[in-house]
């Protein structure tokens, strides 16, 4: 291997970069070259440098560790690095490849260095093992509490609360909310598993809407069914969407 | 508070069965010894007793608003001599006047009514007196019950506030992330790790013997408070600053302890934790009339999407200082020009 990997170190405290940057001294392979303290930083950096691998922290100001991966095209191997051990499973989900509770040993350290070497060294033996053990593990599906979105070098962030209801759009889905209306590449299907049920259902194949924002549901022709929002909208809803709606409302 | 003859239907049959006795007495003492015939002390002591019954009732009204709470000693004695008299009077003018109108015919009777009315003045003025006492005897005993079942609820709620702070203070996220900092420093700056692995201890140490104790001094809970500071300011360096404005007559007074840190830590989660830009923390403490008040502010960025969990700390220093206070409004929140502001009230 004769060209130097190249890392950038995300996290909003100094101290926790630098031990991660003692740990990397003795890599000669290895090149630092970015330290980020913040999300924004970080985006625009890595789709700068296109570094190889990232260390990055979870809990940061504006925009946390994952909320900054679903903003980036193509995301290069990362470690997350955090205090918090409950994100384990998402972290898999976004393909991580590996999770160092803070504080970690040297050793530690150094085994997930191999992991990322041995990774880029061979590009086409993918994270398969890991996939497949995420999945085996049981999922707490923690709802999603706000949604990241890029508008040009814009990033927007709408708490879920503010969401009226969602369009699926091909590849695509139109978020709206009171503020405007924001394309984001998703499926609905996600956000069907993400959003908690409890306030947000899918009335039709494509079409979710927030309940606290459902104010009557109007009979449209013979056993089709609209439903009118708060801001007069009317969305169409299937049969399916209307047997839930029913469960709910009982 | 509704009269508790009203609402307690056994102290209400008590009331009805003592005047029953009282009517009883009445009838025989102008019947036997007063030579009233029968049928017009009967009249006399129903009427009479009966409107004192109705009036009894009423006198809880005045005793409730006269409390020792509200008013002097001398100025309730003077409230319940001018109620005992009008009361009185409208009893004697009222029964005078059915009596004397039902029992016209009866010319011995009506010799004895006119003769009596100093007599009654001075009876109604002792029921009035005996009524008024015993009602100050149910409210001091309800108020005593009460404040029985508040201490319990305070109780109740220093545990589970320790219980709560416990798993605030020693938030593993905290704690972690200060044992990352030591663990780097340990490296580049062996003094400053030994340092913060000091105060990490003492912070610790003291947010797990605190709680016995309910108060604590404003300068004890500033101590206490700084050493999270100081971990939280190693680790973020100079993304805030923390400025202290206390009047010097502040210091000794005595506050429940741990309401201050929650605040920090509020300060800190929301304020730095969620900001790029640098935050001010102030703690001012002065003293008024008649409160000390405290005020932890911090700017925050508006910008920033809150996460999640606001205001459990906060709703339980409230619970706290009104149990400990049995006051309502010792706490309030104030949110404007970006700064965020937590006022505490302790009263003198």
């Amino acid at each position: 291997m004769n060209k130097k990997i190249k890392v950038i170190i995300v996290d909003d405290e100094k101290l926790a970069r630098d031990i991660i940057k003692t740990y990397l001294a003795k890599y000669d392979t290895i090149q630092i070259v970015a330290e980020c303290s913040n999300g924004f930083e970080a985006l625009k950096q890595i789709n700068e440098l296109k570094p190889d691998l990232i260390f990055l922290d979870i809990q940061m100001p504006k925009i946390s560790g994952f909320e900054m991966l679903e903003l980036l095209e193509d995301p290069p191997i990362i470690i997350f690095t955090t205090a918090f051990d409950n994100y384990a499973i998402k972290a898999f989900e976004v393909n991580a490849i590996d999770y160092l509770l803070k504080p970690f040993s040297e050793e530690r350290f150094d085994d997930s260095i191999q992991k990322a070497m041995n990774l880029l060294n061979n590009k086409n033996e993918s994270n398969k093992k890991l996939e497949a053990l995420s999945r085996t593990l049981e999922q707490k599906v923690e709802f999603l509490e706000r949604v990241v979105i890029k508008q040009n070098q814009k990033i927007i962030i709408i708490p879920v609360s503010e969401i009226k209801f969602i369009e699926a759009q091909d590849d695509y889905v139109m978020i709206y909310t009171s503020k405007g209306n924001y394309l984001k590449e998703k499926t609905m299907k996600y956000f069907e598993e993400y959003l908690n049920p409890q306030n947000f259902i899918r009335i039709h194949r494509s079409y979710i809407a927030n309940i606290s924002c459902i104010k009557q549901i109007e009979l449209y022709e013979k056993e089709s069914y609209k439903i009118i929002l708060d801001d007069s909208t009317k969305l169409p809803v299937s049969k399916t969407g209307f047997q839930k709606i029913k469960e709910l409302i009982r | 508070m509704i009269n508790p003859f009203v609402k307690n239907k056994k102290l209400f049959t008590i009331y009805l069965i003592t005047w029953f006795s009282i009517f009883l007495l009445h009838t025989i003492i102008l019947n036997w010894f007063l030579s009233i015939n029968i049928n017009s002390a009967l009249i006399d002591s129903i009427i009479f007793n009966g409107l004192y019954l109705l009036l009894g009732i009423s006198i809880w009204y005045p005793v409730n608003y006269n409390t020792l709470d509200i008013y002097s000693t001398s100025k309730i004695f003077i409230n319940h001599i001018a109620a005992a008299f009008i009361s009185t009077g409208f009893w004697i003018i009222a029964g005078f006047y059915l009596t004397k109108n039902i029992l016209i015919e009866d010319k011995i009777y009506i010799v004895f009514l006119n003769k009596s009315l100093v007599w009654r003045l001075i009876i109604g003025i002792m029921y009035y007196s005996i009524i008024t006492a015993i009602d100050y005897v149910i409210i001091y005993y309800n108020n005593f019950q009460e404040k029985l079942i508040r201490e319990a609820e305070l109780k109740a709620l220093i545990k589970e506030a320790e219980l709560k702070s416990l798993k605030y203070q020693i938030n593993p996220h905290f704690i972690f992330n200060s044992l990352n900092s030591i663990n780097a420093l340990i490296i580049n700056n062996p003094q400053k790790a030994q340092e913060m692995t000091v105060k990490l201890s003492s912070f610790l140490r003291n947010t797990l013997s605190k709680n016995e104790h309910q108060k604590n001094k404003l300068e004890d809970e500033i101590n206490y408070s700084k050493l999270y500071l100081d971990i939280e300011k190693i680790r973020f360096e100079d993304k805030f600053d923390f400025i202290e404005e206390i009047d010097p007559e502040c210091k000794n007074v005595m506050i429940p302890s741990m309401i201050l840190q929650p605040l920090f830590e509020n300060a800190i989660k929301h304020g730095v934790y969620e900001s790029l830009e640098k935050i001010i923390i102030k703690l001012k403490c002065l003293k008024t009339d008649e409160y000390f008040k405290i005020i932890v502010e911090n700017n925050y960025d508006p910008e920033a999407v809150p996460r999640r969990g606001e205001g459990i700390g906060i709703k339980n220093i409230q619970n706290r200082l009104k149990l400990i206070y049995n006051q309502d409004n010792l706490l309030s929140v104030e949110k404007s020009n970006n700064i965020f502001r937590v006022n505490i009230y302790i009263p003198i």
